[in-house]
């Protein structure tokens, strides 16, 4: 009982004192820009509930479906090129290149191609959120298991099964590290999609308040896109700890940090 | 057991240092910023000065009377530094970055109702108050809309909702009878309009030049000019400064406002060398500035076009109560 | 043994693979435009882009902005990993503090990065220090990250033996700590050049601070559509001059540890 009470306790006094001393720290700030923590935390609910649903709402299904199909793409062309070495060869340069670009570089490009509407903006977040589910599930794929792969061969399974059971389940730690990197970068490319051509959204949102010099709703929504990210990240580890569970348990018997 | 207390204080300190470098360095940039009288020169020199403008075509008197020497013989050294906006501009004459800097009024409504201590020390730009305006709300060619009424429903394309675009053009579709609240806004930069507009992926879009010109170059046509609509000869942007920098340079602000005045009439009385002088501080091409509609040049301020933006800005909730217009203007 | 044989014909293959790939984008992009799946307009010929490339190499103004950029990428990544050793070499020795900065790194690292351009904007305008703002703030965390974990894997033997010779802080830094946590550096060095280089951009596209970004965003304003094509391409080979070079680098410093390492192992 301790033991879990004294965890709690560690993991939130370093913030519970940050949080404070910011308070403390910013009460009597008369600076335009860096207003009392005070006035941020009243600002919130004002700021948020009338936005919840114009704004926000949509922020979030877009993020969804953006890094949804980040990942879909990632791990479909990554199967069938963690497979085929010559391709992965000819194909890598121009991955690299590819994988270079600055997405928040590409958004005019794809204003250009796709307009301004929503396919324009998941189109920003799977261009930049493919990328490490892509190369890391060729890496998990090109990892498999010789024994198992020549097991799978002696018992006659191909095609789908073989892909369900052999390929993806040993290729998924792997994934499951790009797509935890992804959702990060998927992340910031809603925010900045949002922040070019956009009429709402949670980034459109808080560069209006900047514009308008609404600054402490501004900061409301800074904190509200860390809240977010927090929040997703939380909910990604429940998600990895489920999934990988046998990876995490195979781990724990071999002795493995 | 010493040691570590003396640890744990090192982290948390450092942690601390290094969480608040962004802040403090921006409270210490604010404080240690160049003291409001900084401009004055040392002894006898011209004054030197940074004005921040965005290049488009409403800043024209200000490089017009810069190459006229009109700034030299109030004895200023002018410095104009390219901005993207109001809000650029703004925070930065704040910080003192910048000594003037030009913007719209809604922006400077804006910043002067949440409490930034600006004042308005020049007109800037205005509108011509009737048809051929330098900007106005067009509609590609073979369009179904006829009427300002017709736009209820439609998109409409604005470089900013919650500023001058989105505000007048609320304006003109009430003086015509429509619901403002109808028209689905969205906010694309001024560039991209007149393709937006060809491509039909808006239904119409509020433009200033050259971008009008431009658009009407490709078929679009001009269904309404909702400046006008919004108020008799509207003041669309001013010159502006901090009430401290005001007050430590009395004089400095005569000058600059008696440079820039003087910039606006001979602006307005020479509209082939405003044309001209596009040509050096924008990419807008030669025909196209031949072609386009002039904004009109003047120093009188416009304190009643102001009081309409005013009640404007408290009719589309862009603020709780209306601005002191004239603690602004004063 | 040696494997000479097959290794350079592989590595021969796999050139004239990726050469192979890299001439059949570029066809790509030549063609598709030229026959109309996209208009021109909006995805210039491939030719078209070379030659803004070559149009934008012989103007002063891109010098100045790539300069600019790598300014930024250059001082934010230094205060970026400056700061993350430090601190990273403090947290991650004492077990408590790492179990005690958990949290706050777990709450701050998500929060996007972009999130503080409006902050930027500003405190700073469109200054070099709104893009070391971002730079910095980016970067850090996995710097960060990649030091607590270094410098708590250094090996217990090897700690244990430290202590009984009664090495001194800096004794210890230099031989226990240093060593095993150089790789951990490197990587963390290499994956926040990365994310520099990314940020220096966006900030300069979006805040408008001098750079390459800027002229993306003054093309893209312009309708200098093969320009702004031109201007992304050499962000992009950046990128991957800073991929290749941080992994280099990499290979020759660890070079020198992992063969000490194994030696020591045998």
């Amino acid at each position: 009982m301790t033991a879990s009470l004294r965890r709690v306790a560690l993991a939130v006094a370093l913030p519970g004192l940050l949080f404070a001393l910011w308070w403390i720290a910013s009460d009597d700030s008369v600076s335009f820009y860096l207003p009392p923590l005070r006035r941020i935390v009243a600002a919130f609910g004002p700021t948020w509930s009338p936005r919840w649903a114009s704004h926000v709402a949509p922020s979030i299904a877009r993020l969804v479906i953006g890094y949804a199909g980040a990942v879909v793409l990632g791990v479909g062309l990554g199967v069938p090129l963690g497979g085929r070495p010559r391709l992965r060869a000819a194909l890598e340069p121009v991955l690299e290149l590819a994988r270079a670009l600055p997405p928040p570089a590409l958004v005019p490009v794809f204003m250009l191609l796709f307009g301004i509407g929503t396919a324009m903006k998941l189109l920003v977040i799977v261009s930049g959120a493919v990328w490490p589910v892509l190369l890391n599930t060729i890496e998990g794929v090109r990892a498999v298991d010789d024994v198992l792969a020549d097991t799978c061969r002696c018992y006659g399974i191909t095609g789908a099964t073989r892909l369900r059971v052999l390929v993806l389940r040993a290729a998924s730690p792997q994934i499951v590290t790009g797509m935890r990197q992804a959702l990060s970068i998927a992340i910031i490319l809603m925010v900045i999609s949002e922040m070019f051509a956009s009429s709402s959204g949670l980034g459109y949102a808080i560069i209006d308040f900047q514009r308008g010099f609404s600054i402490p709703e501004m900061w409301s929504g800074v904190i509200l896109l860390g809240v977010l990210g927090f929040a997703m990240s939380i909910g990604f580890r429940v998600f990895e700890a489920r999934v990988l569970r046998w990876y995490h348990a195979q781990r724990r018997v071999r002795g493995e940090p | 057991m010493r040691r570590q207390i003396l640890l744990w204080t090192c982290a948390v300190a450092a942690l601390l240092a290094s969480c608040s470098k962004p802040k403090s360095e921006g409270a210490g940039s604010e404080a240690k910023a160049p003291p409001k009288g900084a401009a004055e020169p040392a002894a006898g020199g011209p004054t030197k000065l940074t004005v921040a403008a965005i290049a488009i075509v409403d800043v024209a008197p200000l490089y017009l009377g810069n190459q006229k020497g009109f700034f030299a013989e109030q004895n200023l050294d002018l410095k104009i530094q390219n901005t993207q906006g109001g809000a650029e501009s703004v925070p930065g004459v704040v910080s003192g970055q910048f000594q003037f800097a030009f913007a719209n009024m809604i922006s400077l409504l804006l910043g002067h109702a949440k409490g930034l201590p600006l004042k308005v020390v020049a007109a800037g730009n205005f509108s011509t108050g009737k048809a051929e305006d330098f900007g106005g709300i067009i509609i590609p060619a073979g369009s179904a809309v006829k009427a300002m009424k017709d736009l209820e429903g439609k998109t409409l394309a604005v470089n900013q909702i919650n500023n001058i675009g989105g505000v007048t053009v609320r304006a003109a579709m009430r003086k015509a009878g429509g619901d403002p609240d109808k028209i689905k806004f969205i906010e694309i930069p001024f560039p991209q309009m007149p393709g937006a507009l060809g491509e039909k992926r808006v239904d119409a879009a509020w433009v200033v030049e050259p971008f009008l010109t431009v658009a009407r170059g490709q078929g679009a046509t001009v269904l309404d000019w909702n400046f006008a609509d919004t108020a008799p000869t509207l003041m669309i942007a001013a010159y502006f400064t901090t009430r401290d920098y005001a007050q430590g340079n009395p004089d400095v602000v005569k000058r600059f406002t008696a440079a820039i005045n003087k910039s606006l009439s001979y602006a307005a009385e020479h509209p082939d060398e405003a044309r001209a002088i596009l040509l050096t501080y924008t990419k807008i091409e030669k025909p196209t500035a031949d072609k386009l509609n002039l904004p009109l040049w003047t120093p009188e301020i416009n304190r009643a076009s102001v009081g309409v933006l005013a009640d404007l800005m408290v009719q589309d909730k862009l603020v709780t109560a209306k601005p002191d217009v004239d603690a602004l203007l004063q | 043994m040696t494997t000479a044989s097959p290794e350079p014909r592989r590595g021969r293959q796999r050139a004239v693979l990726g050469a192979l790939g890299l001439a059949g984008a570029a066809a790509l992009a030549e063609i598709v435009p030229r026959i109309g799946v996209v208009s021109p307009r909006y995805l210039p010929p491939f030719s078209a882009m070379l030659g803004a490339l070559g149009r934008e190499a012989s103007s002063p103004a891109f010098w100045r902005a790539l300069l600019d950029t790598l300014q930024g990428w250059a001082l934010g990544l230094a205060i970026a990993v400056t700061a993350g050793v430090v601190l990273g070499a403090v947290i991650g020795s004492r077990r408590g503090l790492r179990a005690a900065t958990a949290s706050t790194i777990e709450f701050l690292r998500p929060i996007p990065s972009v999130a503080l351009i409006p902050v930027a904007v500003l405190l700073y305008g469109a200054q070099l220090r709104s893009t070391l703002l971002l730079v910095v703030y980016a970067s850090f965390w996995p710097m960060l990250l990649q030091v607590i974990h270094g410098v708590g894997d250094v090996d217990p033997v090897a700690r244990d033996t430290a202590l009984s010779y009664r090495f001194t802080v800096w004794a210890k830094l230099r031989y226990l700590v240093l060593p095993s946590a150089l790789p951990y550096i490197l990587t963390g060095v290499r994956l926040s050049a990365a994310i520099a280089l990314i940020l220096a951009i966006t900030a300069e596209l979006v805040i408008g601070t001098p750079g390459l970004g800027k002229e993306i965003g003054v093309a893209m304003s312009s309708s200098a559509v093969p320009a702004m094509y031109a201007l992304i391409l050499v962000v992009g080979l950046l990128g991957v001059a800073v991929n290749v070079g941080f992994r280099a680098l990499e290979r020759r410093v660890l070079a020198w540890h992992l063969s000490v390492r194994t030696e020591a192992a045998t």
